[in-house]
């Protein structure tokens, strides 16, 4: 009840004013072609901050939740249908595109949503939870960080099976038919890290943009690449059947739900893991074979992933800061007490719930979107806008970038091997550098 | 088990060696990662090598023109056959891929109270195995075949082998001294990768090499072991665990190859595919691992400790998920033993314990 009266004191009620401004934003974010969710609210926030004089500190924070809360749920829509803006994304897309090409991507997004609305409630049961365990967490895993990273590096390597189907007779021609697959997973990697070192070391992003340095090598391993697919391989989509009921039982509810959960919190707790990681080992640490379970379980990680690495910044006394959106929120924030974060919690459960209410019209708007305009174009218009926005934030120097990482993009997609090779852009120089060898690999490839 | 399974608890392992926890927090040494990397180490063997380099004695390629079941019934009995001749006999059957997402399956039986063989030509599915509308075979005396062997044979399973996407099952006859023919499903998989024998080699190698090149590092007096026998241990002990976790299945291993031939029969506790015993594993790993961590940091004096109390830590966050774990399972057990009971529901076409095991999915 103390919780209830603290929420709906009037002194508040604005924050929800915001949080609902930050969810409807959130759908104008979602429509942005094939680019992350970070830059994006960072350039938005540039332009808000512009009006940090009327607005109070929390506002902002109110219109962050809502931001992200809504961008977490709703931006599964335009990726189903016009493709993923990063890698947490492109996990989901896989067989979500399976579903698309079978008319069946509304159920796809109601049930991703489903996934969704579940981590949020989990989220907020488990909020007061953290306050008990997390502080312990972080005092056994704080000195072991880098070796955690580098052991999800190693397994993501090594959990990628061959996937050659050659019958020939000799034993070496199916051997290599086998490990093509494979080779060029480890080669998308590494030359991927390579980037992500060179990117890190000398920017060629110019200063101003500096905190954009990112951007065109997220769109060029992820975003265009897919447009890219989706222009050569998808003439028009199917007609989409929009059920009015759908199949689900509370097992497949809380399976994926504590299956997505786990694999968020990881994704949330644990620097530079995504979403498409941590779901890739919750997914083989709970044994998920079945689609519908898959699909409602993604929609769990991401939104943990999202909010909860939000979430875990204002746990009073225990700066984390984990995600894009605390790094950008962390000028703004001066004090975090328990107040903050039940606020934070009272408005992630409403702008949930907001979000969830928009996710069917959306839907629905989306499909006639596609049904109206041929889908072939959709990608070709998408990406005419994503080339000359990096450019007018980056530069040639981001432009450079952004081919040099599209050629990279295109290995997986080529050869049919795992995307999230691609995370090793991030994994590798941070799993190097918090291990304190950055400067040495550094120091080899001449870039210091 | 899955490969996640094996690779935190081949971690968890090696977490209990407090030199390699003090080897990673203060020298930032990647050594935990090692006992990971060989957990998952026999499956890689077995699934990205020896499976290439196995020799079938017959390959069954059917033609998607010219489809018969007789014919394929025929090339695996076969096999049969020459195990029944010279003691063993290997069959490799492929898939029929006639488009890039459109396959042509079918399934092959062995029916141990007639002896027979018997083979079902299927739809044409996609690589999700959906079916396509109308795509079964028309000519009844084609689509199906039931061919006769001149022995009695037997299996740890009675269902049907699904063969539609990717490559096909390998099947190995072997023929046992009581006269009757053993079906071996999987003969390359489970063997000498998941021996004993063999991470007793690995780790004797490594061994020899770090006894050289690894020198004692800080604060000797703390530690039993020595720092060059630390990382033969963990890779011992992490492909251990992984063969120990593999026992609890269906299919077993060859534990002491090449002084055993075969691979002995897996207890039978849980299935690898099954959810709640590989998350069972998982949560055990890391509750060890985080228990480990901490009671293993480094100055426990001049630090304080993440878990304060370790009874509380075990009871919330061991003992209860243990708890509702024990009901699930036993919940879904009893479920799954009442459907069994149900007449006519017998799924004959599902897959088998073993299968689940060797599916490169589930690993």
């Amino acid at each position: 009840m103390a919780f209830l009266e603290h929420l709906l004191h009037p002194q508040y009620l604005d924050l929800f004013y915001f949080s609902a401004l930050g969810v409807l934003f959130s759908c104008l974010i979602s429509f942005l072609p094939a680019l992350h969710i970070y830059n994006v609210i960072g350039i938005f926030l540039l332009v808000i901050l512009k009006f940090e004089a009327t607005m109070a500190p929390m506002q902002l924070i109110s219109l962050c939740i809502g931001m992200i809360v809504g961008y977490s749920i709703l931006n599964t829509v335009p990726a189903t249908y016009f493709g993923p803006g990063d890698e947490s994304l492109s996990y989901y897309i896989l067989p979500s595109a399976d579903w698309l090409a079978k008319g069946r991507g509304y159920e796809s997004i109601i049930l991703t949503g489903v996934g969704a609305l579940g981590g949020i409630i989990m989220l907020a049961i488990m909020a007061p939870l953290f306050l008990l365990f997390l502080p312990g967490l972080k005092t056994i895993t704080s000195p072991h960080m880098f070796w955690i990273i580098g052991a999800v590096i190693s397994y993501m390597v090594l959990s990628e099976w061959p996937k050659g189907i050659s019958q020939s007779d000799s034993c070496w021609a199916n051997f290599f038919e086998g490990w093509k697959f494979l080779g060029v997973g480890l080669i998308t990697f590494f030359l991927s890290g390579l980037l992500g070192f060179i990117v890190m070391a000398k920017t060629m992003v110019p200063v101003d943009f500096a905190f954009q340095s990112i951007t065109p090598v997220f769109v060029g391993l992820f975003a265009i690449p897919w447009l890219i697919t989706n222009i050569i391989n998808i003439g028009s989509i199917p007609k989409q059947h929009e059920s009015p009921s759908m199949e689900l039982d509370w097992e497949l509810v809380v399976r994926g739900t504590f299956g997505g959960f786990l694999g968020g919190f990881f994704a949330a707790y644990v620097p530079i893991v995504t979403a498409g990681v941590g779901g890739l080992m919750a997914g083989h640490a709970t044994a998920q074979r079945d689609g519908r379970l898959f699909v409602m379980s993604y929609g769990t990680c991401k939104t943990v992933y999202y909010v909860g690495s939000f979430l875990l910044f204002f746990i009073p006394g225990l700066s984390l800061t984990r995600g894009g959106l605390a790094w950008i929120v962390t000028p703004v924030v001066t004090v975090l007490t328990m107040k903050e974060y039940v606020l934070f919690v009272g408005l992630m459960l409403f702008s949930a719930g907001l979000a969830f209410l928009m996710l069917m019209p959306f839907t629905r708007l989306c499909i006639r979107m596609v049904e109206k305009f041929p889908y072939h174009w959709v990608s070709v218009i998408a990406l005419i806008l994503v080339v000359p926005g990096v450019y007018s934030f980056t530069g040639w120097g981001g432009m450079a970038i952004m081919t040099v990482a599209t050629g990279i993009g295109l290995l997986p997609v080529m050869f049919q091997a795992r995307r999230m090779n691609l995370m090793g852009v991030l994994l590798l120089p941070v799993c190097l550098n918090m291990a304190g060898y950055g400067n040495d690999v550094l120091r080899f490839l001449g870039l210091i | 088990m899955k490969g996640f399974t094996h690779f935190i608890s081949g971690i968890a392992v090696a977490s209990f060696f407090p030199q390699a926890v003090h080897m990673a927090s203060q020298e930032q040494s990647f050594i935990l990662c090692l006992g990971g990397i060989f957990g998952i180490m026999p499956d890689t063997l077995d699934f990205k090598f020896a499976r290439y380099f196995h020799k079938s004695d017959f390959e069954i390629r059917p033609d998607p023109a010219n489809l018969d079941a007789r014919i394929i019934a025929e090339g695996v009995a076969q096999a049969i056959n020459k195990a029944i001749k010279e003691g063993r006999g290997t069959v490799q059957l492929h898939t029929m891929q006639l488009a890039s997402n459109r396959w042509r399956s079918y399934t092959l039986g062995f029916d141990s109270a007639s002896s027979e063989v018997v083979v079902e030509i299927g739809p044409e599915v996609d690589t999700g195995q959906i079916p396509f509308e109308g795509t079964e075979l028309k000519d009844p005396a084609r689509a199906s075949a039931r061919v006769k062997v001149d022995c009695e044979f037997f299996q740890q399973f009675d269902k049907k082998s699904q063969i539609a996407i990717m490559t096909g099952p390998c099947f190995e006859f072997v023929k046992r001294e009581t006269g009757k023919v053993e079906i071996v499903f999987l003969p390359w998989h489970r063997t000498w990768s998941h021996s004993f024998t063999l991470g007793l080699l690995i780790a004797l190698i490594v061994g020899l090499f770090t006894w050289f090149m690894v020198p004692e590092g800080p604060n000797p007096e703390l530690y039993s072991v020595p720092r060059w026998l630390l990382y033969p241990l963990i890779i011992l002990f992490g492909s251990m665990v992984h063969i120990i976790e593999d026992s609890t299945g269906f299919m077993g291993n060859n534990l002491f190859y090449p002084f055993t031939k075969d691979r002995t029969n897996g207890l039978g506790l849980m299935s690898a595919a099954e959810a709640i015993p590989n998350f069972l594993f998982v949560w055990t790993s890391i509750i060890a691992i985080m228990y480990n961590l901490d009671r293993f940091r480094w100055a426990p004096e001049a630090t304080p400790p993440g878990i304060e109390n370790p009874v509380t830590f075990f009871t919330w966050f061991y003992l209860l998920p243990l708890a509702v774990m024990a009901y699930f399972f036993f919940k879904g057990k009893k479920e799954k033993a009442a459907k069994k009971e149900a007449p006519g529901k017998v799924d004959f076409d599902a897959q088998t314990s073993v299968e689940r095991e060797t599916d490169a999915s589930v690993i």
